[in-house]
């Protein structure tokens, strides 16, 4: 615990001496505005607070070529509007305290929102100087600002300085010399408003002529007025008589957009500043972005390449990752299932079936699509790095949004493609109860990464060179669902509202392999963890429901269960083993694949996916992996649910909802597919 | 400009930065400012709910901040 005092407000200036040039320091935060008064100061300041307010007041004295000088450090201000204390103290100061000159801290390389303020100080009748800083960070990011150029335009001096390295400050004290001792014409070029609100700014200034009290400029004032700015508007409702006052607010009344008309001037006035004195990157980083952006957000041709992206790693999942997973189905997990069984002839039967058929069956199946979610991780892992999801969201906003899908929906939903459970969370930015409440029961409609990978094991099995296309579509098919709830979404609960969704795409760059295989690595670890723990514990339970209660898959309670359940099944063509993995990917969406490990087994002969080729039809096939894509969220999706909504109601219904949507959509491609002869 | 960029915004939609430049015939960097100065003014307001934080999150790369308290993403406020 410090023992130093508490600074206290003073009422007066604590250290500034009269009779020596007073010079004020004003900037937005983070321009290096300290740096510069830290370094011209050095040991001669003071910090205390402004008089009544807890904002921090910095104020020193400091001598340059034998001339003693004061310098106060104004709080950081966006601009002299009262939207903060720190604003108003910073434009009272400027405008009662007087100052001889202000230096006017600008970031070099960020000048368009730099300026804004500067926009502001042009206008007050002290003489202003813009110290120029961070030049060695815009020149990093190959911005080359024309100091000679940006004077001409502001009609102020300008002098480039790097703070942080003491360079300049020696050429700022002497144009600061210079504009002190009148050797600088002061003659700034200020913003102007939009034409037709001009007329309205000199009538204010008709009815406030000869009324304004000091130190107020009259101009300044009549902008503020305009701007609504609400220190100002009580200042002059004191100073006017009844009659005048009432004529004024008479007249803001019919102008109520004038603010935006005010600050549209300045950005104009910053807009043709930068134009004239920053010379953007013509090359490299910044141009490369911009050529593959006009491609990759395209509203046409930037859902291609999305949609080819998505058939790329769908390609290289079935070139790649199915033989691999293929080889360690048949050659690892069932050689290891032959090793344990002829190990394990002489044990009981219970020990045998649990590690053949529930460890090495159940959870070693799902252990072999580690080299599908390895690609998986590692192509997307890459697009992040490299910049793309961006731009892979605002493609798919766009087309959510020509759709009626509403663009606050949107976000949430994109994140599910990980993961359903951060969609989930995201709604939160959802105003609207009811239109949050939707968007979480939509949200599992989007294919999460242990849905795709699913799909991507058991596609090829099912259709072999089809796989990719099937894929595809089962992918299409779900964000068609989602985009049709979407869209009665917005139609009943947004009633058609529109919001916008701005984005600022950050630059691609080349992706760094150590990123990337670190993001692999930790995904790829949940994963075999998940693998280890629920999974396993899953085709556990699955294998000694096979088995119990008398050791006879038969009479078994999964067989019993599966029965019970089948007559639903079969609407969908699914037998009651494919009925129950389905219920089983409950828990964790891999089940699936592990529950038909247990009931299908691996052998060295052939693997799970061979065995279920054999098994079942096309249609049979394409009605799972269709309820497989649908199926009621996993168990960490609806406890997030249950969080979110804070309603057992709620989650159940969305329960029923997803159960309804399955059997129906199944149902439908089920007897579909049989028409068409598959 | 302020103007036009609200009227782009109050339109709908989803918008990008560089894109709305090339409307607005001006810099990226300027609709960030002039952004900013909604955020100000109350009209947009930033998206920053991302309560997991980024982990796991396609668009990490597109709204995490650059050291400062600069946010990347923003989005339009219900009217009213």
């Amino acid at each position: 615990m410090s023992d130093l005092p508490i600074p206290t407000a003073p009422a007066a200036p604590l250290i500034i001496q009269e009779k020596i040039p007073l010079i004020a320091l004003a900037g937005q935060p983070n321009v290096g505005k300290s740096t510069l008064f830290n370094l011209l100061t050095g040991l001669n300041q003071h910090v205390g607070n402004w008089p009544g307010k807890t904002v921090e007041r910095r104020e020193g004295t400091f001598t340059f070529e034998d001339h003693s000088y004061n310098l106060v450090d104004l709080p950081g201000t966006y601009s002299l509007t009262a939207n903060s204390p720190e604003e108003v103290i910073a434009r009272e100061f400027i405008l009662r305290e007087q100052p001889d000159v202000v230096v006017a801290v600008v970031n070099a390389s960020n000048l368009e929102r730099s300026l804004y303020l500067v926009a502001e100080l042009v206008a007050l009748p002290t003489p202003i100087v813009v110290a120029m800083n961070m030049i060695d960070v815009a020149a990093q990011e190959g911005i080359r600002v024309e100091p000679e150029v940006l004077e001409a335009a502001l009609g102020v001096p300008v002098v480039p300085v790097t703070a942080t390295r003491s360079s300049g400050v020696q050429d700022l004290m002497h144009i600061l010399e210079e504009t002190l001792g009148g050797k600088r014409r002061r003659k700034p070029n200020l913003p102007e408003i939009r034409s037709d609100h001009r007329e309205v700014l000199a009538e204010i200034l008709r009815q406030i002529d000869g009324l304004v009290p000091s130190p107020y400029p009259a101009n300044w004032v009549a902008l503020k007025l305009l701007e609504g700015d609400a220190e100002i508007t009580r200042t002059m409702q004191d100073a006017l008589s009844q009659e005048k006052w009432a004529a004024v607010q008479g007249v803001l009344r019919q102008h109520d957009d004038a603010l935006l008309a005010i600050a549209s001037g300045r950005y104009e006035w910053i807009g043709r500043m930068v134009r004239a004195a920053v010379i953007q990157p013509k090359i490299g980083q910044i141009t490369l972005t911009k050529r593959l952006d006009d491609w990759a957000t395209h509203p046409f041709w930037g859902l291609v390449i999305l949609a080819g992206i998505l058939g790329f790693v769908f390609w290289l999942t079935f070139t790649v990752g199915s033989p691999v997973q293929n080889w360690l189905d048949t050659q690892v997990v069932g050689g290891l299932s032959q090793l344990a069984s002829n190990a394990l002839v002489n044990a009981p039967f219970w020990l045998k079936g649990l590690v053949v058929n529930g460890i090495l069956d159940g959870a070693g199946a799902v252990l072999t699509f580690l080299p599908i979610m390895v690609i998986f991780f590692a192509v997307f892992g890459l697009l992040e790095d490299m910049g793309y999801m961006a731009r892979a969201a605002y493609v798919m906003d766009n087309l959510m949004h020509l759709m009626g899908l509403h663009g606050k929906s949107f976000l949430p939903l994109f994140l599910g493609f990980g993961c359903n459970v951060p969609a989930i969370m995201g709604t939160r930015v959802i105003d609207s109860k009811p239109a949050r409440m939707l968007t979480i029961l939509i949200a599992p409609l989007v294919p999460c990464t242990a849905r795709m990978a699913v799909v991507a094991f058991l596609a090829p099995a099912f259709f072999g060179p089809k796989a990719l296309i099937v894929s595809w579509g089962l992918v299409l098919f779900s964000l068609i669902m989602l985009v049709l709830s979407g869209s009665v979404l917005n139609r009943l609960i947004f009633k058609g509202q529109r919001s916008a969704f701005i984005m600022e795409m950050p630059l691609y760059h080349i992706p760094n392999a150590r990123t990337i295989g670190l993001l692999v690595w930790q995904r790829s670890l949940s994963f075999v963890k998940k693998a280890g723990t629920y999974i396993l514990a899953m085709a556990v339970v699955i294998w000694a429901l096979s088995v119990l209660p008398n050791g006879n898959l038969t009479s078994s309670y999964l067989v019993q269960f599966g029965k019970f359940v089948e007559p639903v099944g079969r609407w969908m063509g699914l037998d009651w083993r494919l009925t129950v993995a389905l219920i089983a990917s409950f828990p964790a969406k891999e089940n699936a694949i592990a529950t038909m490990g247990v009931l299908f087994g691996s052998s060295p002969n052939a693997g799970l996916a061979q065995t279920l080729t054999s098994t079942f039809s096309t249609a049979s096939a394409l009605s799972f992996l269709v309820a497989t894509m649908l199926f009621i969220p996993c168990m960490a999706t609806v406890a997030a649910i249950r969080q979110e909504t804070n309603s057992w109601g709620w989650t159940l219904l969305d329960i029923g909802i997803f159960l309804l949507i399955t059997i129906a959509a199944s149902s439908g491609v089920y007897h579909l597919a049989l028409v068409l002869g598959a | 400009m302020l103007e036009q960029l609200l009227n782009e915004i109050r339109a709908g939609g989803t918008l990008e930065t560089g894109k709305l430049a090339a409307r607005l015939g001006t810099t990226p960097q300027l609709i960030e400012a002039m952004l900013e100065h909604l955020q100000r003014a109350g009209l947009v307001e930033p998206y920053i709910n991302c309560v997991d934080g980024c982990q796991g999150c396609g668009l990490r790369e597109a709204c995490q901040t650059r050291g400062d308290t600069t946010v990347r993403l923003w989005q339009s406020k219900p009217e009213g």
